[in-house]
């Protein structure tokens, strides 16, 4: 579904990424951990098609319904409406533009996309809120603006509750685990869970090891100095809690 | 500070074609005027002439450039035929209480005034110069005698006709009444003057909008002026909305005063011209007065608006809250000056004002200055301003989520204005007003 080859990205005159490669099949969860400051968001955001990384080389291609996109050619939205979605680390505050107005803007760009019909408003209304309640979130949280005054557990279960809404094939999680209690880590990641299917992937970029026994990766890999080090099944997340990553950078 | 400083006057040495061009039609209206209206018609223009035009080292007028108009051969509009009735038809609501002048002139064809709700009188003051002279005449005395702003002088001595509305005491309305002035110059470089004087009695309530349109792209001159008497115990709600044509100039001024325990809820709402000064002065003359003064402006291309605000309180206990938000793209330029007097007597006054911005352009520029004197002890006043320019993040966060750069500045914009649109009273003005904000925003980006 996705594969990322030789990539090299830098910010202003700082290169980040420098050769980083990862192939990613639908069905399949990956984790990718790495120590502060080796690329990690760089990589989600690149995906995403942020504006201020500059690719200075190497290739990412992203398979949807037999049909390979070259997805550094898109707009960031053109990438969404393809079903990438990126879970942010720190997710943007919006003032004056309420929930369910960004939510069904959101959705029914995806439907035009599609060339399906746009969902009305009293349907899309129920859609959100049965999604709600599997995230256990109050109902008044859809007529509040977008994440304005939100805490952080409420933000990043709000980014799960967009995930959830859109329902995207490819979903890249930013350290959605950072900042949550290990109540809301759980339905997160039930949320999470809920979401895999077997023409969908998920990318995890996390820290720590605990969000993973929620969320049971089938490759996890170290990225470190811009470079995926080391790709192995699960058992890689254990013995990076265990022993950190100096004996692989090493 | 003393407040003479607001009366002062600074002689310009400008040219004035105004002076020139107008002064046959200064005459004229002279002649067609009731001796009470021809005196104050001939004190307003010899104020006019006296004051001059304005420049830019006035400090009133520091940021409006008036040099533009003043060299301008300007004349008189003459009644032009409407190309097509559906123009004006767009703007008239069957709901409503029209009142509709083409070119400063009254349209009794447009107009739908026949069959009102007890408690009102709706007419063109043409009308009801000699049977309601002695209350115009209190009305007109305010702008005739050592007024200080020369755009209500020259109104004065200028105006064809106008807008005269009377809720009774105790009268309700239910119906907005709205005043629409439709310019529709036959050439360009035209100038109209309308004129409304709106008097609420006690205990009534009221909603009146009064709309600026213009059916063509000519550049052309209007210079309004709005007379508003709020009584004891009433509730007024005044709404402004400017649509003139984008190469107009506008020059408008509200003058309200306030009776005990009246509320007044005025919005503006400025959208069209090229260059727009919108005056709004409001006095309260009795205790427990309650005033809003809101508005909003959506500028781009090099568009200017000007809004310049002035509450005199004048007695106890009253409060006042001023909102005005803008947004601004490409190179248009707005400019807020918000005055706030309280005079001795005035204790446990309670204003508050604030100016907001969302700049979606680069090249865009806000001059923004509140002006608060303040002689009482036991008040509470506060004021502020904020200049918020669109943020990158924010967008990326709407692209992620598949939606454009173009509908998320829309978004945003629509966000940026929809509380000040929620709080207006009047629910059918405030559709009214949101449809035609929501036309201006879908055109920003």
């Amino acid at each position: 579904m996705l594969e990322i080859k030789n990539l090299h990205a830098k910010i202003k005159e700082t290169q980040i990424l420098k050769g980083l490669n990862l192939k990613v099949n639908a069905g399949e969860v990956h984790a990718i951990m790495g120590p502060n400051g080796s690329g990690k968001s760089t990589l989600s955001k690149i995906i995403a098609g942020h504006p201020e990384y500059e690719v200075t080389d190497g290739s990412i291609e992203y398979e949807v319904n037999f049909k390979k996109i070259n997805l550094l050619e898109l707009q960031p939205e053109e990438r969404a409406r393809e079903g990438v979605f990126l879970a942010f680390q720190y997710p943007v505050e919006i003032p004056g533009v309420p929930s369910s107005v960004f939510l069904r803007a959101a959705f029914n760009a995806i439907c035009r996309h599609q060339g399906a019909e746009e969902m009305d408003p009293i349907d899309f209304d129920k859609y959100v809120r049965s999604k709600m309640k599997l995230l256990e979130m109050d109902d008044k949280f859809i007529d509040r603006p977008v994440n304005v005054d939100f805490s952080g557990g409420e933000k990043k279960r709000n980014e799960i509750l967009q995930m959830a809404v859109l329902n995207p094939r490819l979903a890249i999680l930013d350290e959605t685990d950072s900042g949550l209690d290990i109540d809301s880590m759980k339905i997160v990641a039930e949320g999470v869970n809920k979401l895999k299917k077997k023409d969908n992937a998920v990318i995890l970029i996390t820290h720590y090891q605990r969000l993973l026994n929620y969320i049971q990766p089938d490759v996890v890999h170290v990225l470190y100095d811009g470079k995926i080090i080391k790709t192995e099944g699960k058992e890689l997340a254990l013995k990076v809690e265990d022993r950190g990553y100096d004996w692989l950078i090493k | 500070m003393s407040t003479e400083g607001m009366t002062m006057t600074v002689k310009s040495q400008s040219k004035n074609t105004l002076l020139e061009n107008f002064k046959d039609e200064s005459l004229r209206r002279i002649q067609l005027s009731p001796a009470w209206l021809a005196q104050a018609r001939q004190n307003s223009w010899s104020r006019f002439a006296e004051i001059g035009m304005p420049t830019t080292r006035h400090e009133e007028w520091k940021y409006f450039n008036l040099s533009s108009l003043a060299l301008k051969a300007l004349r008189p509009c003459g009644e032009s035929p409407i190309k097509d009735v559906k123009d004006v038809k767009e703007y008239l609501d069957d709901q409503d209480i029209n009142i509709v002048f083409l070119n400063g002139v009254f349209s009794e064809e447009f107009s739908s005034i026949s069959a009102l709700p007890k408690g009102l009188i709706v007419t063109n003051l043409s009308k009801i110069l000699e049977a309601r002279a002695d209350e115009l005449r209190d009305m007109f005395k305010r702008s005739s005698v050592n007024d200080p702003e020369p755009f209500v002088s020259l109104n004065t001595a200028l105006y064809r006709d106008g807008a005269y509305i009377r809720i009774e005491d105790k009268a309700v309305i239910k119906q907005v009444i709205h005043i629409i002035h439709v310019t529709t110059p036959d050439v360009k470089d035209v100038a109209v003057f309308p004129r409304t004087v709106l008097i609420a009695g006690g205990s009534a309530k009221a909603s009146v909008l009064e709309s600026f349109v213009g059916l063509s792209d000519e550049a052309y001159f209007v210079n309004a002026v709005t007379d508003i008497h709020v009584g004891e115990n009433t509730t007024l709600n005044y709404y402004k909305s400017q649509a003139d044509s984008m190469k107009a100039m506008h020059i408008g001024s509200v003058r309200v005063s306030q009776e005990a325990n009246s509320q007044l809820e005025a919005f503006s709402l400025a959208v069209g011209s090229h260059m727009a000064r919108n005056n709004i002065s409001v006095s309260s003359d009795g205790e427990g007065t309650d005033s809003i003064l809101d508005g909003l402006y959506v500028l781009r291309a090099n568009q200017e608006v000007d809004n310049h605000t002035l509450i005199d309180h004048r007695q106890p206990n009253c409060t006042s809250h001023q909102l005005y938000k803008g947004i601004l793209n490409d190179q248009s330029h707005a400019v807020f000056n918000g005055k706030i007097f309280v005079q001795p007597i005035a204790q446990k006054t309670n204003s508050y004002q604030l100016n907001k911005h969302l700049l979606l352009g680069k090249d865009c520029r806000v001059d923004t200055k509140p002006q608060l004197e303040i002689f009482a002890d036991d008040v509470k006043c506060t004021h502020g301003a904020t200049i918020g320019q669109l943020n990158e993040d924010e967008v990326f966060y709407f692209q992620t989520r598949c939606i454009g750069r173009e509908d998320a500045v829309r978004m945003l914009s629509r966000g940026f204005v929809d509380d000040i649109l929620d709080k207006l009273r009047d629910q059918n003005v405030r559709g009214k007003l949101s449809r035609l904000l929501l036309k201006k925003i879908s055109i920003l980006s």
